[in-house]
């Protein structure tokens, strides 16, 4: 878009804004001078209105935000009604159910679905879960997606995994304007909200951060470090060859360099890739203290930890290797992955949940399953849920004539954002609309990533258990150092 | 120049590849020579070698080197079982064939995947630790499954030349026709190569899978190289696949100490794709 | 030549009539599901020209469908080719979708006709190894090049075959029966003669004269050029251009469907593309769904079709159209339209 379309879009949508304010204004009025005596609850929320600019710290990097924000004020008013006809509200849950990253976001969901049909639903109405499986395949997501909102008739879609998957099922999503709850960590989705807003609004990336700021936690790897007394003045990197990495090793290197750390060399591997120990005598000869992975697609992360803690040379394994989240890591490496940092991608570690909610989301999710959830993407879901249950009421608490219009819930999902996160498994938020992000991308819509929101923690494996090693009000162990290291 | 660390690095590591992919390309040759069958599910019985020892080791609690030898010969009873169940009566027909076992791996593929997921498996290795040589540390493991894979091939050899049925097969492998006129029994000789091949290749998965890891897509990935390597050295040729995967195992691994990591496959497999258009009948190949 | 081009004629239109009218009858969904059916048919069919007629097995044919789709795709989104040799084609308005089909169509014809030619003095499982690396080259040029083609991520088509999911299904219906009746025409044509005869006798049909090189060449040309214009046309039916789609899992369902329809026959990639490809994608999910819940057997619909598959190579080796076929023939000539 050019600056003058951007500006008059903004006008418009200000406009927009000022409009609907006043027509709330109007029906909330109305509805409280019908209301009848009866159990009430408000729910009065000041913000200041008109265009707000704010200057934000995000993981060291400035970033100006401005947002354009309107005054929704929901007076006393009787229990809301859904709208007329509507017998049950529908959750449709799309993922590759059969890896864990999927199954475990049907679990989760059926989950929050029980205890909120227990607790009488939503807005009176029970609620029904709808599964599809996407396959890991763009077409097949893209056509269970259609069957979902038009034969299935769901409301709102929670799901993914692949990023190339959903790039091709925004396609769909912006078509049925339908709000997609998504998980998937590409960049590219967000700044395709960014350069389209009206047709891909629909989307909020909840499960996990938006990519880049990998780079970001990997710093934080590096300070970590260093605060507990590991100088490191070389990194050799090992990573996927794939996009994915190519969006953040550039700002990770950028960031280094500005901490006068040299990146040795950075080696890409393909998928299924397996010689590490070649690589691993590199970095050793290279001088390298530590060796920091990039990993995700290539799959053979436990590979990599079998081989480093065979060949016992005196390097730290760190990084981000999707391998090492799993839960069953140590199971698969025999143990060999004692000791490896990393990133703890969602922000739960299960061994020190960050919320309350999510303290008893993993007691029950054990006893229903037997087994605690098997991947990260289950919190994202089960959020989702929460989330999508908490705008809909506000939305009808607010006197919308349909509290399930997806036009409609993007504003009020829009209102968790910076500094109004909304506590569940995580403290979730969402970047608003003209977001930039670190990188200098837009980040509309993307997952608030920091400290008091969600980011990938400093993990490390110890004796068989996974901890968290940063930030201090989270964490549950120190550092431990490989004792063959010199 | 190269220094002696990267030459003993490049040495040792090229051997083991090598040693492994020749003992199943050895096996995927060996069925097409004698029985002129080309099995593609010889992949999938590579991986199920690998996957059956692991569930060994779990589910009874059997050391390594046992569940080695015991998933070696239940690839082995597999194999010949598929052949006897499935392939001869329409060994005739080449296509049929193809599509039987390529459908046929990708079954294994698919159960696999659905049993134990897409993340793979690490076998405990028989042998654990590090050997130092010079100021280069090379896993026991390596060396040890280069040593075994060399001597399967050996053991191979004498099979071949030394035994009885190693020679009848031999002349099966030569004239068909004939080797019935003079009273063998083709068909148990054709289940015994089955036999062997299959044995041959679930070894190298599970040699495999102790060095590095084993992964359902191996399946395939298993198959092409094999192919190819088996391409490369002529069909049928045991010597020629023996040689390929020597050549093939060494490029790859120079072609990671010296060009980067994601090129090494590519790379084998334009070499042999290049082999192919200069000598179109590999470099041993057996002319029909 | 009369009697084939009626048979032609009539096939083609029997088929319009019954497609065109399917919006009326199936859900909505499924008709996203059938369109891209429609296009899978056509790579099938490709695929039968130049492994079934010409008996050159080519297992990389995948590689020219996303040829074709990445041209077309990057014909529409320009701004991509900065930095490569095409760079004067940035900036420059879109090209309309129909001309970038046909671009996609060219682009492949010309790297099969290379293809073809590279790979002459190659045969049999030779030939197939060759072709089959030529997807993974294919994808890694996809990874390499991510500025330009996406990567694993891929990137985003402006404009579609049509505006409408309906009008995207008519767009692929008619794609594909242009295809098919192309198709008919060059195998019942005396080319296809030709082609049979470089398949089945090679060494004979150069004693007597043949072209073969001329006919080897032409066979991967035709075929790589349809598999092509498949491609441009999925990417603009998805309107995302992704790089999953041209790998080794496509090439088996294409040999799925050609097998299970029978080689050789252009019809058999019809009825076998069909059936397979709805199959994978709708109605194979809800047997598996009963299968797997009730006996917790490991298996999921990949399994099932590769056990048909199996089951059909031992009992129904030449694939279901000849049956088809000869029922129809039966049929045809008891009513005396045909009369034999």
């Amino acid at each position: 878009m050019t600056g003058k379309e951007k500006t008059n879009v903004d006008r418009r949508s200000f406009i927009k804004y000022a409009a609907t304010a006043g027509i709330a204004a109007v029906v909330a009025g109305a509805a409280g001078y019908f209301s009848a005596p009866t159990r009430t609850e408000t729910i009065t929320r000041t913000i200041p209105a008109g265009e707000v600019t704010r200057t934000v710290t995000v993981g060291g990097q400035t970033v100006t935000q401005t947002q354009t924000v309107t005054v929704i004020t929901t007076p006393t008013r009787p229990p809301p009604k859904p709208p007329a006809g509507k017998t049950e509200v529908r959750i449709g849950v799309l993922a590759p159910l059969a890896d864990r990253q999927g199954k475990v976001q049907e679990n989760a969901a059926r989950l929050a679905i029980e205890e909120i049909n227990a607790k009488g639903g939503i807005l009176g109405l029970p609620v029904k879960l709808v599964v599809a499986d996407d396959k890991l395949s763009a077409d097949t997501a893209v056509s269970e997606f259609r069957r979902l909102v038009t034969a299935e008739k769901v409301d709102v879609m929670i799901g993914g995994y692949s990023s190339g998957v959903m790039t091709a099922t925004m396609e769909p999503m912006a078509e049925l304007k339908t709000i997609f709850l998504a998980d998937a960590s590409s960049p590219a989705h967000a700044r395709k909200v960014g350069a389209n807003y009206d047709k891909y609004k629909y989307w909020f990336r909840i499960t996990q951060n938006n990519g880049i700021t990998f780079a970001l936690d990997g710093i934080e790897q590096i300070d970590y470090l260093a605060a507990n007394g590991v100088k490191i003045d070389k990194l050799y990197v090992i990573r996927d060859e794939h996009i994915w990495v190519d969006e953040w090793e550039p700002l990770f290197t950028d960031l280094l360099k500005r901490k006068n750390i040299q990146v040795v060399k950075s080696v890409k591997i393909p998928r299924g890739y397996t010689e590490y120990e070649p690589l691993l005598i590199e970095a050793n000869r290279l001088g390298a203290q530590a060796v920091f992975n990039m990993l995700a697609i290539s799959g053979t992360g436990d590979v990599l930890a079998k081989q480093w803690s065979t060949l016992k040379l005196p390097l730290l394994l760190m990084g981000h290797d999707l391998a090492a989240i799993d839960l069953g890591f140590w199971q698969s490496t025999g143990g060999a992955c004692e000791y490896e940092i990393f990133m703890a991608d969602g922000g739960v570690v299960q061994t020190a949940p960050p919320t309350p909610m999510c303290k008893s989301f993993i007691e029950n999710y054990t006893k229903k399953y037997g087994y605690p959830p098997e991947a990260h993407q289950g919190y994202g879901a089960y959020d989702a849920v929460y989330l999508y249950k908490k705008v809909v009421e506000e939305a009808a608490a607010a006197g919308e004539s349909n509290p399930f219009d997806s036009d409609t819930l993007v504003k009020y999902l829009e209102r968790y954002t910076l500094g109004n996160a909304i506590e569940l498994t995580r403290k979730v938020a969402f970047y608003p609309k003209g977001a930039w992000g670190a990188d200098g991308t837009r980040w509309d819509h993307d997952l608030v990533w920091g400290d008091e929101y969600v980011k990938n923690w400093v993990a490390q494996w110890q004796g068989g258990k996974q901890v968290v090693l940063a930030p201090a009000w989270l964490k549950n162990a120190d550092l431990k150092l490989p004792p063959w290291l010199k | 120049m190269i220094s002696f660390e990267n030459l003993v690095v490049l040495l040792v590591y090229g051997a083991t590849l090598s040693g492994v992919w020749a003992l199943i390309s050895s096996g995927f040759t060996l069925i097409f020579g004698v029985c002129r069958l080309l099995n593609l599910a010889h992949g999938g019985l590579f991986i199920a070698g690998a996957y059956i020892g692991l569930s060994l080791i779990k589910g009874f609690g059997l050391d390594p080197l046992t569940s080695t030898v015991l998933s070696m010969i239940a690839v082995g009873f597999i194999g010949s079982g598929v052949y006897t169940g499935l392939l001869m009566k329409v060994k005739e027909h080449e296509v049929t064939v193809v599509i039987i076992t390529l459908a046929l791996a990708l079954i294994i593929e698919q159960v696999i995947l659905l049993m134990f997921g897409e993340h793979g498996i690490i076998f405990p290795p028989i042998l654990a630790g590090v050997v130092y040589l010079g100021d280069v540390p090379l896993p026991a493991m390596r060396i040890f499954g280069m040593a075994i894979a060399l001597a399967a091939l050996f053991l191979l050899g004498l099979f071949v030349t030394r035994t009885r049925i190693g020679r009848e097969i031999t002349a099966a492998s030569q004239d068909v026709e004939a080797a019935t006129f003079i009273g063998l029994d083709v068909n148990r000789l054709f289940i015994v190569t089955m036999f062997i091949s299959s044995l041959l290749a679930g070894l190298g998965g599970v040699l495999y899978s102790q060095i590095y890891a084993a992964n359902p897509f191996l399946v395939l990935k298993a198959l092409i190289f094999a192919f190819a390597i088996v391409i490369l050295g002529g069909l049928g040729s045991v010597k020629g696949s023996i040689v390929a995967s020597f050549i093939v195992g060494y490029i790859m691994t120079v072609v990671i100490m010296f060009l980067g990591a994601r090129w090494s496959e590519l790379f084998a497999l334009l070499i042999i794709i290049a082999a192919l258009i200069i000598r179109p009948s590999g470099l041993f190949g057996v002319r029909e | 030549m009369g009697k084939k081009f009626i048979e032609v004629a009539a096939g083609v239109a029997v088929l319009a009539a019954v497609f065109a009218s399917a919006p009326l009858y199936v859900p909505e969904a499924l008709i996203w599901i059938l369109g891209m059916s429609f296009l899978f048919i056509v790579i099938a069919m490709s695929w039968d020209l130049v492994t079934g007629y010409a008996g050159q097995i080519n297992l990389g044919l995948t590689s020219f469908v996303g040829l074709g789709a990445y041209t077309s795709a990057l014909l529409q989104v320009t701004s991509r080719l900065k930095g490569t040799p095409f760079e004067f084609l940035a900036g420059q308005t879109a090209v309309p979708v129909e001309l970038s089909l046909l671009a996609g169509g060219v682009s492949s014809a010309l790297v099969g006709a290379a293809i073809g030619g590279i790979t002459l003095r190659l045969k049999g499982w030779y030939l197939a190894l060759v072709t089959a690396i030529l997807p993974i080259a294919f994808v890694q040029t996809t990874y390499v090049w991510k500025d330009v083609f996406g990567g694993e991520e891929g990137f985003t088509l402006p404009a579609g075959l049509a505006q409408t999911p309906i009008g995207k299904y008519y767009a692929a219906l008619a794609v594909m029966l242009l295809s098919l009746a192309t198709m008919l025409l060059i195998t019942r044509s005396n080319i296809s003669l030709r082609l049979k005869a470089l398949r089945d006798e090679p060494e004979l049909a150069e004693s007597i004269g043949l072209d073969t090189v001329k006919l080897k060449i032409l066979a991967f040309t035709a075929s790589a050029f349809f598999a092509g214009i498949a491609g441009a046309a999925i990417v603009n039916y998805r309107q995302v251009a992704n790089n999953d789609l041209y790998d080794v899992p496509l090439m088996l369902l294409v040999i799925l469907a050609v097998v299970i329809g029978g080689s050789g026959t252009i019809w058999g990639p019809v009825v076998g593309g069909l059936l397979v490809y709805t199959m994978k994608l709708w109605w194979l999910k809800g047997v598996v769904y009963e299968l797997v819940s009730s006996t917790g057997l490991p298996i999921n619909d990949d399994v099932i079709l590769y056990a048909i598959l199996i089951a059909l190579a031992i009992l129904a080796p030449k694939g279901l159209w000849p049956v088809v076929n000869a029922n129809i023939s039966k049929i045809l000539r008891r009513s005396h339209i045909f009369p034999r």
